[in-house]
């Protein structure tokens, strides 16, 4: 699969702080690409770094003491870390939008909706008629009755609609990639259906790019082209998302398909036995030597639990530090669909 | 015929409003029965009144009308040591696993206070008790000495369990036990709660909102809607042959990797339903579910639903209830 231009590119992203447990690599080596238009899931587990590799995209890390940040973001083909205040609030907002989990928590308690709405609109386009405006953008994510809901409150609406008023406030400004971190776990199954289905309309119409950040395989599996598995703090697997869903190449991948509730799955039934996968999520504090998930690993061999391997393509291992971006002589970027796996032995076709 | 141990009679609980607001139902006319050793799942979205049944049956919350009884006797009727033993025989498993815990107190002092108030171990005796508490939810005795902060959520989860357990309950009702759980610890969780049950003869009622977990879980589910139970029925005739409408639409619109993948290539079939669930505090006329129904007809609009049997022990609400209803 070849795509013109990626509009994200991470390359090694390293993001280190102190805590009082000492150092800490929450995310350690990722690299990743969102291509223009594009979507990519990225899913993990609690404290696999995926929501902090989201934040950098934009800059928005919290400032906590002795952090310290390596590797390169490319926005459009520009150095995110090297950007300006000024450029980045353009950015912001302007040209990579988020939503997040708890809407409610998101929005000023105190302001009427309409008034939030046209706050967002106002901070990235100008010379619109600002009125009319928020109405149609409260019912192009769907809310019937727009004059009304622009009068009330955001503890007045439901957890769905709280969230559709974030989405509308997120694409006011026709970003070029929404940057969406677990949008739909606080909802109800009908209400998360409706919210995919309003990301993905809105992305056939003005061709804008997801980054979708869950736990949930089920999501990613109609939501995304490419995916991403992170597991304390790197990638452990990436590739087309249909591929990496029906034959993983990561033990990790193909625990985390076995152990997700599945309704399609003849092992989610009364009279079943599911495998867990045993131990726990280690801590950043606290990582093994060697591959991350080889204590929980039922294929580990020596080796694995002494030296980390690299993330190299199934075909076997290419230089350290690779990432899934190639660049062509013609520096073209092409995005190349060979699967990335960071393992000593991959699972094959032929594994059961 | 196996024992009943708790049964609801058409338990209504009615917030009242003050001044113009009219009140919201949060309970409407639920009639459920939980036999011994039988594991009943219980699903529906948020303000349908699962959490009030719940809360309802552990004697927390007073009915407006209606019954609740334990072991025939209404709960509301009962006091001093009979209801010490109800409190016994009907415990509770917390969504929140922190929450749950006193973070002063020790894994073993918690588990020790139960026993102390419950009268269930001596002096002597109670430091053995709580070694095999922590043995039967696979936690080693060290863990007696840990403080819940120092525990993972997996880990406090299961001293939720030991704690529920101490008292020997004969009905465990657990409230989304895992939902807040890594996917790699839920599956150790629910059969932790599989084995303990197999092997105390405990009945379950099993709240949850993932259906696939309710699906592993249980051996009946019912389905609630607006404080009623729309359907209910055996496990997999539930999941096979939903026999209402809403039953039909949550089961379509639950995330799942096969149909996803599926999805790519063509029509995911998935329902996706109009709008939200109404205000807790309106007041539907007809069937609760009709202004979000794809099948809505004018009798539905006023006419409240009858409950149908479709099959052997599967009830639909719902005036076109039938069996095979996709």
């Amino acid at each position: 699969m070849e795509l013109s231009r990626s509009l994200v590119e991470i390359r090694n992203l390293r993001i280190g702080f102190y805590s009082h447990q000492g150092c800490v690599q929450a995310v350690d080596g990722v690299s990743l690409v969102v291509p223009s238009g594009g979507s990519v899931g990225l899913v993990g587990e609690s404290g696999c770094g995926k929501t902090l590799t989201a934040l950098a995209i934009a800059k928005l890390i919290p400032q906590v003491r002795d952090l310290h940040i390596e590797g390169q973001i490319l926005f459009e083909g520009r150095s995110v870390f090297d950007m300006s205040e000024s450029e980045l609030s353009l950015v912001r907002g302007g040209k990579i939008a988020y939503v997040f989990q708890e809407a409610g928590a998101a929005l000023n308690p105190t302001m009427r909706i309409g008034r939030q709405i046209a706050e967002a609109i106002a901070a990235h386009r100008r010379g619109s008629n600002t009125d009319s405006e928020v109405h149609n953008l409260l019912r192009q994510v769907g809310i019937p009755d727009p004059s009304r809901i622009s009068r009330c409150y955001p503890h007045e609406l439901s957890g769905g609609m709280q969230q559709r008023v974030m989405i509308a406030m997120a694409v006011a400004s026709r970003p070029k990639l929404l940057v969406a971190d677990e949008p739909t776990t606080a909802l109800d199954v009908t209400i998360q259906a409706q919210i995919l289905e309003l990301i993905k309309a809105i992305q056939r119409s003005t061709g804008m790019a997801l980054l979708l950040i869950t736990h949930n395989l089920g999501l990613v599996a109609d939501s995304t082209d490419l995916l991403a598995v992170m597991y304390a703090g790197r990638i452990l697997e990436w590739g087309l998302t249909e591929e990496l869903l029906t034959a993983p190449a990561h033990p990790y991948t193909a625990a985390l398909l076995k152990a997700a509730p599945q309704l399609s799955s003849t092992a989610w039934r009364a009279e079943q036995c599911l495998e867990s996968i045993r131990g726990v999520v280690p801590s950043p504090a606290q990582l093994p030597v060697g591959c991350k998930f080889a204590p929980r690993c039922c294929r580990a061999r020596p080796l694995c639990h002494e030296a980390e391997p690299d993330l190299s393509g199934l075909g076997g291992p290419l230089s350290s530090g690779s990432t899934p971006v190639e660049e062509q002589p013609d520096k073209r970027i092409t995005l190349s669909d060979r699967r990335r796996v960071r393992c000593w032995h991959p699972l094959s076709e032929t594994d059961g | 015929m196996t024992m009943t141990i708790i049964e609801t009679e058409n338990l209504c609980i009615r917030y009242n409003g003050s001044g113009k607001s009219p009140g919201i139902r949060a309970l409407d006319g639920v009639s459920i029965t939980v036999r011994q050793g039988e594991s009943t799942g219980l699903v529906g979205e948020s303000g349908c009144g699962k959490t009030t049944l719940a809360n309802a049956v552990l004697r927390m919350l007073p009915p407006t009308s209606g019954a609740v009884r334990f072991e025939g006797r209404d709960v509301w009727r009962l006091s001093g040591a009979e209801l010490l033993r109800f409190r016994r025989r009907v415990q509770m498993v917390f969504q929140d696993p922190t929450g749950a815990l006193n973070p002063r107190l020790s894994v073993g002092a918690s588990l020790e206070e139960v026993l102390r108030v419950h009268g269930l171990a001596s002096c002597a005796t109670v430091r053995q008790r709580v070694t095999e508490l922590l043995a039967a939810v696979g936690l080693e005795p060290v863990y007696a000495t840990r403080y819940p902060h120092e525990l993972s959520g997996g880990q406090r989860q299961r001293v939720g369990i030991a704690r529920a357990l101490a008292v020997e309950p004969a009905l465990l009702i657990c409230d989304e036990p895992v939902s807040a759980l890594d996917v790699s610890v839920q599956i150790q969780i629910l059969n932790l709660l599989k084995s303990i049950r197999r092997q105390a003869g405990l009945a379950y009622l099993f709240i949850a909102h993932d259906l696939a977990v309710v699906r592993y879980m249980c051996e009946r589910v019912l389905v609630m809607y607006r404080g009623r139970v729309v359907e209910e029925a055996p496990t997999e005739d539930l999941f096979q042959h939903p026999a209402h409408p809403y039953t039909v639409a949550l089961l379509s619109a639950v995330p799942d990797v096969e149909r996803g993948l599926k999805a790519r290539h063509g029509d995911s079939g998935r329902i996706v339903l109009r709008g939200d669930m109404p205000s807790p505090v309106e007041d539907i006329p007809g069937c609760p579910f009709h202004t979000r129904c794809w099948q809505t007809t004018e009798i539905c609009c006023h006419t409240a639903p009858p409950a149908v049997t479709v099959a052997d022990g599967h009830i639909s609400v719902c005036h076109f209830a039938k069996h095979h209803l996709r």
